[in-house]
């Protein structure tokens, strides 16, 4: 733990250091929810017959899902890159556990996806979506996202332990990305999608947090989703066994690398 | 496989000094048939059995892609061998990772530092990822970029860093965590003769001032001959010789002659070897070398020979042995310093 937490804080000072990357993460979302949530409410909120500022409560949980695949994605070029440079040689002849370097670079990988979410919380508010005004709410909602932000990171980061490249990678992250973006009830709700994709959805993590986060950040965000909203206890048991899944296939790739 | 020759020279350094001043500490490094193998058709070590006693500098010469690189990588339990074993302070470097890599430091072949971060923040992250406490890691970085000297650049990006500023600070994040061995892959690769020089004398002042043990790989024959107690000449993924570097250059003979010529060489090499003054005659694909009693004395008599039997001289030289013929010697080819 000691390793992974010093790996992180490095990740966290070369942020520091690079202005750069801390404005792209926070400009990113702001971006997401003005532009692509300011244009969709007015296209299917109307089409949905629901008013701008409930679609927007409806939206927002998805681009914070959306966002979270994009900082893993960013994590995992990170990785792949300390890889391809030597920089993880460093971490494997030191005395730690190997699967300490791999949550280290997990920790990272949720810490922005995290700050990302509040960011896009709070400007999702500020364009009209009614925020739940119950802190336990916020911190559940904050608690999934990590939660997926560290199974998707582990989706990453065992592409990234496997490709050589930056190009296979990203082709790779692809085929997962936007089945897991559009598969799901990011976007619309879960009983306007046909069956065969509504099955789908229901097998995506995607759609656990995204529920969750309507439920327990939104005021009326859950009921937008249709009638029927998937329980919240079962949202936690599907994101935590996917952070589970998904840190574990990527030990189990990086483990390989080592032979 | 044919046994490695060890030599044992008379004068100086032998390889029976050294074991018995060390039975009663073991030795460093032990390797028994150790093979990697990459793949079906990339074999890069083929079976390597060496003995490194403790505080000594062991040089692994060769030429590029002779399987250096792979030989400190299993030793230094980065990747796992495909046969055979390996002991580091008496640890195995499979099953006892974790306790060889406590007591071993590294510098890779590769420059490998994160350029965003000062050289200091390197080696204070160096020292975290081992668990040091704080105080000893600010005591041992300004003891480190004091010996590197690299306190004025401390505070600087390391992208800014020439590449021997990069490298000194490699040495000292190597040095950092106190190890009992200390391997560097090609520790002076790419660098300028000036910094090449200077990273060799920290070398030198560490062996004084630490007594640790060394390993080192390098295809600079100078390099070995100068800094190494023993070298283990590899090539093809073994090592086809191994001994003291002067051990290895004596048994060539007081001079060499090289002859780089044309015609029959066959008829004169067969009338050298008859010679009672030639020790060693190598032939390599485009040269002829003599180990002689004298050279200078003997070059008129084999230019002689040379027209006698047909053989067409385009140049000859007298030199010193080195290493560099040694290798020639054991593999059929010259180690060339590109």
């Amino acid at each position: 733990m000691r390793a992974a937490i010093t790996i992180w804080h490095k990740h966290m000072t070369k942020l520091r250091l690079h202005p750069e990357e801390a404005v792209g993460l926070l400009i990113q979302p702001i971006m997401w929810v003005v532009l692509f949530g300011v244009g969709m409410r007015g296209l299917i909120g109307q089409g949905m017959g629901i008013e701008e500022e409930a679609y927007m409560a409806f939206m927002v949980p998805g681009i914070i899902a959306l966002t979270a695949l994009g900082a893993a994605i960013a994590g995992g070029v990170v990785w792949l890159s300390e890889r391809l440079q030597g920089i993880v040689k460093e971490y494997l002849v030191a005395p730690i556990a190997r699967l300490s370097i791999l949550v280290g670079n997990a920790m990272s990988i949720v810490t922005k996806s995290v700050f990302q979410a509040v960011i896009i919380f709070i400007v999702g508010a500020l364009m009209g979506a009614q925020v739940s005004l119950n802190p336990l709410g916020w911190l559940g909602g904050l608690v999934l996202v990590a939660g997926y932000g560290a199974g998707f990171a582990g989706i990453a980061l065992a592409g990234a332990s496997k490709s050589n490249d930056i190009g296979a990678y990203h082709m790779l992250i692809f085929l997962f990305n936007l089945p897991l973006l559009f598969l799901s009830n990011a976007l619309y709700p879960l009983e306007m999608l046909p069956r065969w994709m509504e099955i789908g959805a229901r097998l995506n993590p995607t759609s656990y947090v995204v529920d969750g986060l309507r439920q327990m950040v939104f005021e009326n965000g859950a009921e937008l989703a249709g009638g029927e909203t998937l329980s919240l206890g079962l949202c936690f048991v599907v994101v935590a066994a996917f952070a589970v899944l998904g840190m574990g296939a990527a030990y189990m790739v990086f483990r390989k690398t080592v032979q | 496989m044919p046994a490695p020759t060890l030599l044992y020279s008379s004068a100086g350094f032998s390889y029976d000094d050294i074991m018995n001043e060390n039975n009663h500490s073991e030795s460093v490094i032990i390797a028994e048939g150790l093979v990697k193998r990459y793949s079906k058709d990339v074999l890069a070590v083929d079976g390597v059995d060496i003995v490194i006693p403790a505080n000594i500098v062991y040089a692994l010469l060769g030429p590029n892609g002779a399987g250096k690189t792979t030989m400190i990588s299993m030793l230094t339990t980065l990747i796992e061998p495909t046969a055979g074993s390996a002991r580091v302070k008496g640890f195995d470097v499979v099953r006892r990772a974790d306790e060889v890599r406590k007591r071993i430091g590294v510098t890779f072949q590769e420059m490998i530092l994160d350029e965003e971060l000062t050289g200091r923040q390197v080696l204070d992250f160096h020292g975290r990822l081992y668990g040091q406490p704080k105080a000893k890691r600010r005591a041992k970085i300004a003891e480190l970029l004091a010996l590197v000297e690299l306190e004025d650049a401390a505070d600087r990006r390391c992208a800014t860093y020439s590449g021997g500023m990069k490298r000194r600070l490699e040495l000292a994040r190597g040095l950092m965590t106190e190890p009992e061995v200390l391997f560097l892959d090609e520790p002076t690769l790419g660098l300028d003769p000036q910094n090449r020089v200077s990273i060799w004398e920290y070398v030198r002042n560490l062996k004084a001032d630490l007594g640790l043990s060394l390993l080192f790989t390098t295809h600079y024959m100078e390099e070995a001959e100068q800094m190494a107690d023993r070298v283990g000449i590899i090539d093809h993924g073994r090592i086809v010789v191994e001994g003291s570097p002067r051990a290895l250059v004596d048994q060539m003979g007081e001079d060499t002659i090289r002859i780089l010529g044309r015609g029959d060489s066959r008829a004169f090499v067969e009338t050298l070897q008859a010679l009672p003054f030639v020790e060693t005659v190598v032939e390599g694909e485009s040269v002829i070398q003599l180990g002689v009693d004298s050279g200078s004395k003997r070059l008129a008599e084999v230019v002689t020979l040379a027209n006698t039997d047909g053989f067409t001289i385009d140049d000859i030289s007298v030199a010193k042995p080195s290493l560099g013929d040694v290798f020639l010697k054991y593999t059929g080819r010259q180690l060339r310093d590109k």
